[in-house]
């Protein structure tokens, strides 16, 4: 346990950068998530902090002690890996006492059975303790690598993608298990994921990396919500945002947004409104999130025709490709919608729920949560 | 007409008299036209059933019939059927034409015929410009097209699908399952596609036959199969998060309430519907799916629970209750946040309880949904109110 | 269908019984060889399988000459080629695992590439280096020369060893508080043992088996088994059944290491001992 620094961290392998400039603050018990993109950096960091390469430039402070050139055998920190690491030739027993049974961190033989059996109950794995790690399921060395790390008090829990490997159904139950968890850890943990749920259901606050640098550093409701940069919205979510380019216009002395997909000018809510006129654009990306695309079947007041361009099933839930005249956009239906491909589909847009970003920088202007969270301040 | 009968079809790989069965008792009637998917976990048999329609396997006991004709003894390639395998079994050497052309040629089919067969298929696959090209250079997207055009240009009665794309990335796999669902569309020729994606079934076929360890465990559209699951295992294995089964014992009371007491004491309130199918002190598994659950307050609610966890993905929220060892989970639209410990009221969509007998595992009283769900209704609108299906909205 | 399956009974049989002619034909060397040891030098020029069999050649090879003294150099010789060919191999074999380092894929040849030239091509500068070296005739050139014979082989399957092991079990060991030495040894050598048993045994027996270097850079003090073989072919006669006898027994140790070992050489010859 204890507060983690990370200064300007930079590595590069080669002439590519891997990593520029990195810098943030893990609180004392904090769950912090390093969200981003495959090759985006986030093990690098990872690493880094737990010893393994040491960054060209920055610090790494543990405590405010600077841990770098310290071997990671030193550090005292613990790690979870992608591929779990287990020890194949030892029993699942052995393999969460390994860490007490070394120089470092050497226990008598009776604490560390009480520790084992206190941490393989919390992890329910009593019944495969005299097992060898080829014995078990994939949940079961998952929850196994975990013990391991967790058995003693390190100065931070690393986990680098502990759920990648699993199924989606027990993914899903894995990482409830991790939240449920969360309270008796009482550790500082730094968490490395691909996957946007994991990302926003167990972070604190979460860290999004893409090429190397951090777009962002938030709670999952603010990188949800107000997303510093479209990249940001583009990573949020089952389905993939839509980005629509829209044009502001004046009409009746009230700014109005026109999207070219409809051909019709929509209203802002006045906050809205009042930010995008003060920013003096023309024109805008909005960002549209599949709950902000209404559908029918039949024609309606307001509605755009389209056809069904493709569907992917992501869960209970089905994501629609559809193509109008303006483009192409997606939304989700329930599964058992069950369209044919070349449907026509309508399709409105609700662009009061849009998130505003400059068409030029890509950068956050404005959206209406961030309006409703301000009025109910006040 | 039903175009392909499977009756009480067993298949054994040895000879045994305790071997096991890789497929046992399956019976399936398979209207002309029709799109259906084989669905399972792997080892379930339905490849195993696919080989046989396709005459690869010997039928140990059973009828198939194609067309009203009994099969079991006809040569493969006397019966009519394309075939698709996932590894795409084409031949490295020989042009996509060569490819394409071959089992025509082997029948000794006029040149000039087959050129226009070729270039049709070709045509409808969308290979047209990869006619010349030698197929060890092709994408998988475009091998698995060539894969299937083959199979369509001997003019199959039935054409068999093995996993066609499960090779293939997320991107490639979408455009294909488009182009499948077209090409199907235009010819209208009788398709089995055997599958252990369950998304893939359900978007894809008319018709989904649901196998386990040899045995067909139930066979219906995929509302049907989505909806109105037979037993356990179907209700378990379709769904995404998966549905919740709690196993539970019915306590009914004199007044006409029922109560299903669950492993850790906590009570759920049993909705009318299923009231007479119960008998107390009766052992039960109950079902439900996370999106027919809703949270509601004190006055009228089924079930008064504690959250474990609660997480907060955006969209939606998902609040998490355990019961003994496993997770009772439900998706919300709502606002409102939670934390461990809240105690929470939980209202249940009485249509949307299923029950199974806790021995067998089958469905026991099928819902008042099924008479819904006739009707070709399609409410658009907003998703958060959404379609027929109600509670599954975003 | 019922003709079908006699059809296919009958390929099989035809099948098992083409099996066990190929086995009599492979076997038969060594089983001639069993019985000429107990053969009289009577009988030794028929081919009867009917005789009378007599334990004078094995009185004969234990009791005169220098058999047993060239018994024991042999193991002196192969066993300390074998244990040098670990020590330096285990961890060579690492180093080409995990390390990074200019020139990693010629070093690794390099080393395969010593066997590929014919032992009878470098004998002759091997044998002036070591009369130059006053090595000839001793233990530690004779060790020194036989550990080229299994390092090469031990090598490249220790290397596929390590390389199967995640590189994270490591790091994994390492943030765990081990020390590097602590991991190598407890954490690896259990993992690469069935691989080290089975590519150290097969290193014997080639070394048991060598008659080139034994031949030529040895002969008076020290004695291999292959050469000693030799002595039993003399001017007027060659003693057959003699040699026959120092063969059979020659081949014993190697057979008693195979058996003690068998379980760990199908599973290290075959791999697939971390993954999964």
């Amino acid at each position: 346990m204890a507060k983690v620094t990370v200064e300007n961290l930079t590595k590069k392998y080669g002439k590519t950068t891997a990593v520029r400039n990195i810098s943030f603050d893990l609180e004392d018990n904090e769950f912090f998530v390093l969200f981003g993109p495959a090759g985006a950096g986030k093990t690098t960091i990872l690493n880094m902090i737990a010893g393994i390469g040491d960054p060209d430039e920055g610090r790494i402070c543990f405590d405010g002690q600077s841990m770098n050139f310290i071997e990671s055998s030193k550090r005292n920190v613990a790690m979870v890996f992608e591929n779990y690491a287990l020890y194949p030739h030892l029993t699942i027993y052995e393999n969460i006492a390994s860490s007490m049974r070394t120089k470092a961190h050497r226990e008598p033989e009776e604490v560390i059975d009480r520790e084992v059996k206190r941490i393989a109950s919390l992890l329910r794995l009593e019944g495969l303790l005299d097992r060898k790690p080829s014995q078990v399921s994939n949940g079961q060395k998952q929850r196994a690598a975990l013990g391991r790390a967790m058995v003693r008090k390190p100065n931070i829990f690393l986990m680098d993608e502990p759920l990648a490997h699993l199924d989606a159904k027990l993914r899903n139950a894995m990482r409830k298990e991790l939240k449920a968890m969360q309270d008796k850890l009482q550790t500082t943990t730094l968490y490395v994921t691909h996957d946007y749920a994991e990302a926003m259901s167990l972070g604190d606050r979460i860290a999004v990396i893409h090429q190397g640098e951090i777009c962002q550093i938030g709670t999952a409701e603010e990188v949800y919500n107000m997303p510093a940069t479209e990249f940001v919205a583009r990573m949020f979510g089952d389905s993939e945002i839509n980005i629509l380019q829209g044009v502001l216009r004046r009409e009746d002395s009230t700014l109005k947004l026109v999207l070219p997909l409809s051909n019709r000018s929509y209203e802002l809510p006045r906050h809205t409104a009042e930010v995008l006129e003060a920013s003096g654009r023309k024109q805008v990306d909005v960002g549209l999130r599949s709950s902000a695309v209404r559908y029918s079947w039949r024609p309606e007041e307001g509605y755009v025709k389209g056809t069904v361009y493709t569907m992917e099933p992501l869960g209970n839930k089905v994501e629609l490709t559809v193509k109008t005249e303006g483009g192409a956009v997606r939304l989700m239906v329930p599964v058992t919608e069950t369209p044919d491909v070349d449907e026509t589909i309508y399709l409105a847009f609700d662009v009061s729920g849009g998130i505003y970003f400059d068409s030029d920088s890509k950068e956050y202007i404005v959206c209406q949560k961030e309006t409703a969270g301000k009025e109910g301040k006040r | 007409m039903n175009h392909l009968v499977l009756k009480h079809i067993y298949k054994k790989y040895s000879n045994g008299a305790d071997a096991p069965y890789a497929v046992k008792d399956l019976s399936l009637e398979i209207p002309e036209g029709s799109f259906v998917g084989i669905l399972g976990p792997s080892g379930c048999g339905k490849s195993t059933t696919l080989r046989m329609v396709a005459g690869l396997e010997e039928i140990t006991a059973g009828d198939l019939e194609i067309a009203g004709k009994k099969c079991n003894h006809v040569p493969s390639k006397d019966r009519g059927v394309g075939l698709a395998f996932e590894e795409y079994a084409l031949y490295p050497p020989l042009t996509v034409y060569d490819n394409i052309a071959f089992c025509l040629r082997a029948k000794k089919v006029p040149k000039a015929e087959v050129d226009q067969r070729v270039r049709a298929i070709a045509a409808t696959m969308k290979v047209e410009e990869l006619l010349k090209e030698k197929v060890g250079g092709l994408s998988g997207g475009q091998k698995q097209r060539v894969n299937i055009a083959r199979a369509l240009v001997r003019n199959p009665k039935i054409l068999l699908l093995d996993e066609p794309l499960s090779h293939l990335d997320q991107k490639m796999r979408q455009i294909l399952r488009r182009e499948i669902k077209k090409l199907h569309n235009e010819i209208k020729c009788t398709t089995i596609l055997v599958t252990h994606d369950q998304m893939e079934a359900l978007s894809l076929a008319d018709y989904i036959a649901v196998m386990d360890q040899g045995v067909l465990k139930q066979f219906g559209t995929p509302k049907e199969i989505y909806n109105e699951p037979a037993n356990v295992f179907v209700a378990d294995f379709i769904g995404e998060p998966p549905m919740n089964l709690l196993t539970v014992t019915a306590n009914t009371e004199g007044d006409g309430t029922a109560f299903f007491e669950m492993e850790d004491g906590s009570c759920i309130r049993v909705p009318k519907r299923l009231q007479r199918n119960i008998e107390d002190k009766g052992r039960y598994i109950m079902g439900i799916r996370p999106t027919d659950m809703a949270l509601t307050d004190r006055r009228d609610f089924d079930w008064e629970c504690e959250v474990d966890v609660f997480e907060d993905l955006g969209e939606e929220r998902t609040i998490s209750i355990r019961i003994r060892e496993d997770f009772c989970t439900m998706v919300t639209q709502e606002i409102q946040k939670y934390k461990k410990g809240d105690r929470i009221h939980v209202k249940l969509n009485p249509e949307r309880v299923y029950l199974f007998d806790r021995e067998t595992g089958e469905r026991i009283g099928k819902g008042g949904y099924y008479g819904k769900d006739v009707q070709p209704q399609r409410a658009g609108g907003n998703c958060a109110e959404s379609s027929d299906t109600g509670s599954l909205s975003l | 269908m019922e003709q079908k399956k006699r059809g296919e009974k009958a390929l099989m049989l035809a099948g098992k019984v083409l099996l066990v002619f190929y086995t009599l034909f492979a076997v038969f060397p060594l089983i001639w060889m069993i019985i000429i040891a107990f053969k009289g030098d009577s009988q030794m020029y028929d081919t009867l399988f009917i005789f009378h069999p007599t334990l004078a050649n094995f009185k004969n090879v234990l009791t005169k000459g220098s058999y047993v003294k060239a018994f024991v150099s042999n193991l002196i010789i192969s066993g300390g080629a074998v244990l040098v060919s670990v020590l330096v191999g285990v961890p060579a074999a690492y180093a080409l695992a995990r390390y990074e380092f200019k020139h990693k894929e010629g070093v690794a040849f390099t080393i395969l590439s010593f066997k590929f030239a014919p032992e009878i091509l470098i004998i002759i500068p091997v044998f002036t280096i070591f009369q130059k070296l006053k090595l000839y005739d001793t233990y530690f050139g004779m060790i020194w020369i036989y550990q080229f014979i299994g390092l090469p082989l031990l090598i490249w399957v220790l290397r596929g060893y390590f390389e199967d092991i995640p590189v994270e079990m490591e790091r994994a060991a390492e943030l765990d508080g081990y020390s590097k030495r602590e991991i190598f040894f407890k954490m690896l050598i259990p993992l690469i043992r069935p691989g080290l048993v089975a590519a150290a045994l097969l290193s014997f027996i080639f070394c048991w088996n060598n008659f080139t270097f034994g031949l030529m850079l040895c002969g008076f003090k020290i004695q291999t088994i292959t050469v000693s073989a030799l002595t039993y072919i003399s001017t007027s006669t060659i003693h057959y059944g003699q040699m026959a006898v120092v063969s059979v027994i020659a081949i014993i140790p190697e057979i008693i290491m195979c058996l003690c070992i068998q379980k760990h050489l199908v599973r290290g010859l075959s791999f697939g001992a971390v993954k999964g």
